[in-house]
């Protein structure tokens, strides 16, 4: 029996059998139910665990639809559209969903209509039933008004005028109902009857594409698993093809026979076709997972779905055979590396438009950049206009955040420092240039009042050379000026 | 003579892969004497080079050798003839550096010499670093890079792997790749997972695919490697800028780097002071500063000064290149190898 907490109170939330055997009820407060048998075990409800279960069991009702929905904490809903002759129609694919649930040990009623209202009532008060188009009024007619999914307080205002089940409902005028109980009734009612469509939104987004092969024998070995995928590759591309598109994202999807799925998902930076790519993609993903997935008894059922995709376009390869084209390959490797490190683990740099040092050079995810296939050319360098004819003197190493230094006297108040101590190190400066200084950017948000910056190129005494700078102007009613490491040069 | 021939190239496919095998340039492979004048006589087997060092069949067409020069001349005469050529272009080479404070140095450094290479190439260069390396020695900066060694930002790619495995793994993938010209790995310390097998395993990647890899040690230990170069690298005080009117006082001017070398399979260890140019994008030397040094080193090494029969003599060499060709020194040797280092 569990229990959870409901206005500073205990109360049964759900129960089994054997407690509904001795007339405890749902909603009944624990104090009472301990007072009429003390020897029954309650345990804490906990939703988050119950609603990750629902997850978990909507992904393994994945491989009979793509649209699945969570209905309330206790549902689900399952387009099946198109989708009961590989099944073996609507029967046998309702057996087998229920077959499969109960083997692993769950106690589940499904309904099958043409409406989502209908199958929810199916499912909830006959249980087991396959509603014909057309007869959602005959199924609906003689159950409770809890089949209409409607709220409490309008059921209970329903039964008040003694309007008791759902064809009385049904029989009643329309606009009267609607003026006294809202339109929601009626919204539902009409929903369930299928005068109104009612859309499922799934839980995850539909794939446009997406292949999959049964497995009359569980696969366990990460090695057939990259075949399986590379298979199921070659026949993605007859598709992609068709479509003129290729793969920027696809998924594999793993169903363990008993029941677990696991989701693999892996990016490109260019639109993908080729199988053997794709395979080698998902060989790198695997191996970076291969603590994570546990196979337990095997996978029966490997999906490969292509979760995006963009034009693909074609390259002209010239008389030798050859495409002139070395972004490919980078690409590839750039997505592999992706595929077992993550997303940031190739970075590009980007250029930005920015006078302050860490904002002009963007390091952002290969993937993610502007994608050039054809080097550039000199032509389009000449289109920007020179900024200034000696560009100031950058550090090749600029440190992620300027790092504090102590500087204990300077020569000037504004110039250099005479020596400084970073990292627990003193270093003597044994020449400067500067300062240059850079301005905060005003005019951005959260930055009016920055202080400014002057910043100094430093040599030490060992030949180093490093990028200082001194934050705020030293004067009075000001706070001292602090001192930063922000990059050093070659 | 056909039949002469052919089995002479069968003599040279084998030892080619003998060579690449045991890591040896096949460039300073000696042809048996008894051959020599039939192969200068077919005039193919040697190849241009044949006729400056007579005593020597280079070997260039093949597999073991990638690009036609393999060779990257750093441009200082000195530490060219001393590295007889310059740098292996199709190998890994390491670049040390004794601090971390001076990874702006030895970054510099690598830098120029990417910039060598990508002398009118497109193609990018990756950057793989550990976490570590970014964060205590600054992550690169493409406006920096870009004003120095003329380094565009969409030529630079980048790879930060939290882990020394993961970095070993980018490198090794990347290393396979003609698509990039250049790769620099960079490590911090010496760990122990970087050992002789790693070195050596991205040593022949670079090999087979005809790209250079720099493997950048910041406050490494001088350790087993397979690579057959290793540089020690740090800053050195730059010269003051010049102006019309002479050298400005005070000032800052073009990076300079002292560069010694650590391991090479032909030189004597030596040290350099260099000067990057990145206007011209060049190496100049800098010799009135240290002239004891380069007295030292080109007396002892070459002791002539034609470069031309350098190479010859390095045949007359076995043992001290077997010494150094190994790719675990013994232990007697090693000290042999540090010995300089610690004195520069």
């Amino acid at each position: 029996m569990i229990s959870h907490r409901d206005r500073s109170a205990q109360r049964i939330s759900a129960l089994d059998e054997r407690a509904e055997a001795l007339h405890l009820k749902r909603g009944m407060g624990i104090a009472d139910a301990r007072a009429m048998h003390p020897s029954i075990d309650i345990v804490e409800a906990d939703p988050e665990a119950d609603r990750r279960l629902l997850e978990g069991l909507a992904d393994w009702c994945d491989r009979y639809t793509p649209l699945v929905a969570l209905d309330g904490a206790d549902g689900l809903y399952l387009d099946v559209t198109g989708c009961t002759h590989l099944f073996g129609g609507e029967r046998a694919m309702l057996d087998d969903i229920l077959a499969r649930f109960f083997q692993q040990g769950f106690d589940v009623r499904a309904g099958l209509a043409a409406t989502p209202g209908a199958a929810w009532a199916a499912a909830r008060f006959c249980g087991d039933r396959i509603v014909p188009s057309g007869e959602e009024e005959a199924l609906l007619a003689p159950l409770p008004l809890a089949a209409l999914r409607i709220e409490a307080d309008i059921r209970a205002s329903l039964e008040s005028v003694g309007l008791r089940t759902a064809g009385a409902v049904m029989a009643a005028p329309r606009a009267p109902l609607a003026r006294r109980f809202g339109s929601t009734l009626l919204l539902r009612l009409d929903q369930a009857l299928g005068r109104l469509d009612e859309a499922v939104s799934p839980r995850l987004p539909v794939a446009p594409l997406s292949v999959e092969r049964h497995l009359a024998e569980p696969v366990v070995l990460t090695a057939e698993i990259e075949r399986l995928v590379e298979m199921l590759a070659v026949t993605l591309k007859i598709d992609l093809e068709r479509r003129g598109e290729g793969a920027r994202m696809l998924a594999l999807l793993l169903f363990r026979v008993d029941g677990a799925v696991s989701r693999i998902a892996v990016g490109t930076s260019r639109p993908l076709r080729e199988p053997k790519l794709i395979q080698r993609l998902f060989h790198e993903r695997l191996t970076a997972l291969e603590q994570d997935i546990d196979a337990g008894y095997g996978f029966d059922l490997v999906r490969l779905s292509v979760l995006a995709a963009a034009a693909f376009d074609m390259q002209q390869a010239d008389l030798t055979g050859e495409i002139e084209d070395d972004g490919a390959d980078i690409a590839l490797f750039a997505d592999r590396i992706r595929a077992r490190l993550g997303d940031n683990a190739v970075l590009k740099a980007v250029a930005v438009e920015s006078h302050l040092p860490e904002r002009a050079v963007a390091t952002i995810p290969f993937s993610e950049a502007p994608q050039r296939t054809t080097p550039p050319k000199r032509s389009d360098r000449k289109d920007a206009p020179p900024t200034t004819i000696f560009p100031p003197e950058r550090p090749i190493r600029l440190f992620r955040s300027p790092e504090p230094i102590e500087v204990p006297a300077t020569e000037m108040p504004e110039g250099p420092p005479m020596n400084f101590r970073w990292r627990r190190a003193l270093y003597r400066v044994a020449r400067a240039e500067g300062p240059e200084r850079i301005a905060p950017e005003w005019w951005q948000k959260g930055e009016e009042d920055a202080p400014t910056r002057d910043y100094f190129r430093i040599e030490d005494s060992d030949g180093r050379r490093y990028w200082l700078y001194r934050q705020g102007l030293y004067g009075a009613g000001q706070p001292s000026p602090r001192w930063f490491m922000h990059g050093v040069f070659a | 003579m056909a039949t002469s021939a052919v089995a002479r190239e069968t003599v040279f496919a084998l030892r080619r892969q003998i060579a690449k095998i045991e890591g040896t340039l096949p460039e300073r492979l000696a042809a048996p004497a008894g051959e020599r004048p039939r192969a200068r006589a077919d005039g193919d087997a040697g190849g241009p080079e044949s006729d400056i060092a007579p005593d020597i069949t280079i070997i260039r067409r093949g597999l073991a050798v990638a690009s036609p020069d393999a060779f990257l001349p750093t441009g200082v005469e000195r530490l060219d003839a001393t590295l007889s050529g310059g740098l292996p272009k199709a190998a890994l080479t390491e670049i040390h550096g004794l601090e971390t404070r001076n990874a702006g140095a030895v970054a510099g450094f690598v830098l120029s010499l990417v910039s060598l290479i990508l002398r009118g190439q497109r193609l990018p260069v990756l950057w793989i670093g550990t976490s570590e390396i970014f964060r205590e020695a600054g992550f690169p900066y493409a406006r920096g890079l870009q004003g120095m060694f003329g380094i565009a930002p969409e030529q630079l790619l980048f790879s930060e792997a939290a882990k020394l495995t993961d970095a070993l793994w980018v490198a090794e993938e990347a290393a396979k790749m003609t698509a990039l010209a250049a790769i620099i790995l960079e490590i911090r310390g010496s760990p122990q997972r970087l050992d002789l097998t790693a070195t050596r395993r991205l040593h022949a990647r670079a090999q087979s695919a005809g790209r250079p890899v720099f493997l950048l040690r910041q406050a490494g230990e001088a350790e087993p490697t397979a690579a057959p170069v290793r540089l020690i690298v740090s800053a050195a005080a730059a010269a003051s800028r010049r102006t019309i009117a002479g050298p400005l006082a005070g000032s800052i001017g073009r990076p300079a780097f002292t560069v010694s070398i650590g391991k090479s399979r032909s030189a004597l260890p030596g040290q350099f002071t260099l000067e990057w140019n990145p206007d011209e994008h060049s190496f100049e030397e800098r010799r009135e500063e240290r002239p004891e040094n380069s007295v030292a080193v080109v007396s002892a090494s070459r002791g002539g000064a034609d470069p031309a029969p350098a190479p010859g003599t390095v045949v007359a060499f076995p043992a001290v290149g077997s010494f150094a060709s190994g790719d675990q020194p013994s232990r007697p040797q090693r000290p042999a190898h540090i010995g300089p280092r610690r004195a520069g």
